[in-house]
């Protein structure tokens, strides 16, 4: 080597910055079980089984075993993964009542006001099939939105019908009929790599405006005009995460609940006040509120997903799986909790019958190429998107309800994610991307009738 | 009720092979990294290493018999490498997933490591992959050209075009001259 390669050499190992995970011989594993799938069907989806789809639709989380039958483990159907169980004690973990003087309360006087893009009643463009598109796929909108960051205002407020959703530097409002984006305020994740949506509760559309360190930060934003209502500053246990995917997400009743290292913390958006603490023994990367409010599941470590009764305070249950890598993107539905976990191609969405990974079947191929898969719960069924498949499922059962392939443009893929299903109007929206046409936007979807149980 | 996963035979390959968990757990950082410099983002570098040590794991003996895993696991890399290319897969990355986040003391370290990758994308595949072999893996011409399945004479052409062009590629004469430590 001459000089100016010895000075590459040696620019590149120091440079080259260390991993922030190792692979495992468990990746290797899952990797081997998907090729070993595909070789066998070349099905990227479960097969469904006949004559369980009448499982009901309970708050609880029933014991959801047959679920486990319905969709196919990823791991145990290539005969290479298969859960090992082991008792251990429950312990209890009584939550902890702050007082108000525990959480400060400023509204933001130095905040960025909204704008208004468009008050057009007419689309900026016309909606446009989407070339190849499944479902029924019309792009509404041209723009550019951060990956699951779609959310709908919630049934019965003020914000039926509407649409938020994150693009770079901003917060906007969407019409759901346009397309346009109607307001929109500046806003920037303070953990841009994770996957963390909007969160609508009432008539404010609540974000996370810090996240690092021990420094949490709620912002609230009036739903409808995008102007500041407030800011909670939210005490933490110790450090937040450093994978933090879905840490923030709101109660039957209104509340919002958001991971704060080691504890949860419980703020009442109309006081903005915390109003309780349930500690966790270990950092929070996700969390999730059961349909009806009364659990609430976390995440935490390589990982461990753990169940807390909310009326009780006490934990319930505690499983997990040995993955490698951290659980996130949680969300509870009435038969157990769905999430993810790895990245990239090894990122697979997971459910969990009755909040118990010893169960835990897998129902989704990772993505690659940067693209998240999050499972969403709206509109009554779980949808799983990405790169591959779009689904909706079964959320009492975890049963595939209906699939359809998304399609490629000129051998790349195109991506669907973030579904959401707008209260009121009962339209279906998610999230595109197609690289390869430089398309990008909100997209309307007529899913299969079979999505609707 | 806890659970945890364990590996079990897979159809129709072998159980986990002997060794394999002690060179993963000994060469994942550095192949990652190289991974990283190929691709530019941890989770393409992820699955190129994971989809080269899936290619090994049914030939693990063979390859160790051969004394040849590294060499082996690099050559799947590099051509994994080489196909995504060819499918375009690399115009595709997402721009919601940061690669890293910046914190205030690394901001040097961030600038540094866009730098390179910047550098690194104006480079075809051909030659960015020649320089992660042999100035990043440390493998000799001879290798390198084994591992691409081309000349000795091909690799030196590509590892002097890439030279060249990284010449010319803001910040990288400084940081191939010290600007930055780690």
């Amino acid at each position: 080597m001459n000089t100016e390669e010895r000075q590459l050499a040696e620019m590149l190992h120091r440079v080259t910055p260390e991993p922030p995970r190792r692979v495992t011989v468990e990746d290797v594993a899952f990797r081997l079980v998907g090729e070993a799938g595909q070789a066998r069907g070349g099905d990227r989806e479960p097969r469904l089984r006949r004559g369980l789809g009448s499982l009901g639709r309970g708050r609880g989380w029933a014991p959801a075993l047959a679920a486990a039958a319905v969709v196919v483990v990823a791991g145990a159907s290539a005969g290479i993964a298969t859960a090992m169980s082991s008792r251990h004690g429950h312990t209890t973990s009584p939550g902890d009542v702050m007082t108000p003087s525990s959480a400060s309360v400023s509204t933001p006087a130095t905040s960025a006001a909204p704008s208004q893009p468009s008050t057009s009643t007419e689309p900026t463009w016309p909606p446009e099939p989407i070339a190849s598109g499944m479902w029924g796929a019309e792009l509404i909108n041209r723009q550019s939105f951060t990956q699951a960051s779609l959310a709908a205002g919630t049934a019965g407020g003020s914000l039926y019908g509407s649409l938020y959703a994150f693009a770079p530097g901003y917060l906007d409002r969407i019409n759901p009929v346009t397309g346009n984006v109607v307001t929109q305020v500046s806003y920037t994740s303070p953990i841009p790599g994770f996957p963390n949506r909007p969160v609508v509760t009432g008539n404010t559309v609540w974000v996370l405006s810090s996240y690092s360190g021990s420094s949490v930060v709620l912002t609230g934003y009036n739903g409808k005009t995008l102007a500041p209502a407030g800011t909670v500053t939210v005490p933490v246990s110790g450090q937040v995460s450093s994978a933090p995917q879905g840490v923030l997400a709101s109660g039957q009743d209104g509340d919002l609940y958001v991971a704060a290292g080691s504890a949860v913390a419980v703020v009442n958006p109309q006081t903005h006040q915390v109003i309780k603490r349930i500690t966790i023994p270990g950092q929070v990367n996700s969390l999730a509120i059961a349909p009806g409010g009364e659990k609430l599941a976390v995440a935490i470590g390589a990982f461990r997903l753990i169940a807390y009764e909310l009326v009780t305070d006490t934990q319930i249950s505690s499983s997990s799986l040995n993955s490698g890598g951290p659980g996130g993107n949680l969300i509870a539905t009435s038969g157990g909790i769905w999430g993810t976990v790895g990245v990239g191609m090894t990122e697979r969405v997971w459910f969990a019958p009755n909040a118990n990974l010893s169960n835990v079947v897998m129902v989704s191929q990772g993505v690659g190429a940067g693209l998240d898969s999050v499972p969403t719960f709206s509109g009554g069924a779980v949808w799983i998107g990405g790169s591959q498949r779009l689904a909706c499922a079964d959320p009492a059962t975890g049963q595939v309800l209906a699939s359809t392939a998304i399609p490629t443009d000129k051998g790349i893929v195109e991506y669907f994610g973030s579904v959401t299903v707008a209260s009121g109007s009962g339209r279906t929206y998610a999230l595109y991307q197609n690289q390869a046409a430089q398309q990008f936007g909100v997209a309307t979807l007529t899913p299969s009738g079979a999505c609707w149980g | 009720m806890l659970a945890s996963v364990e590996v079990l035979p897979v159809d129709g390959h072998p159980s986990e092979p002997d060794g394999f968990r002690d060179f993963v757990e000994a060469r994942s950082s550095a192949l990652l990294r190289s991974g990283w410099l190929l691709t530019g983002d941890w989770p393409s570098a992820e699955d190129l290493v994971q989809t080269a040590l899936a290619a090994a794991w049914p030939r693990w003996a063979t390859l160790t018999r051969q004394d040849a895993p590294e060499l082996y696991v690099r050559k799947i890399m590099v051509n994994t490498f080489l196909r995504w290319r060819q499918r375009r897969w690399t115009g595709e990355i997402a721009t919601g997933r940061l690669p890293e986040h910046a914190y205030a003391d690394v901001f040097a370290q961030i600038d540094a490591r866009q730098a390179l990758i910047a550098a690194l994308d104006r480079l075809p595949a051909r030659q960015r992959a020649v320089v992660v072999l042999r100035y990043f893996a440390d493998q000799t011409e001879a290798q390198t050209a084994a591992a691409m399945g081309c000349s000795v004479g091909a690799v030196k052409s590509h590892a002097s075009k890439a030279l060249a062009r990284l010449r010319d590629a803001p910040g990288l004469a400084e940081l191939m001259t010290g600007g930055v430590a780690s």
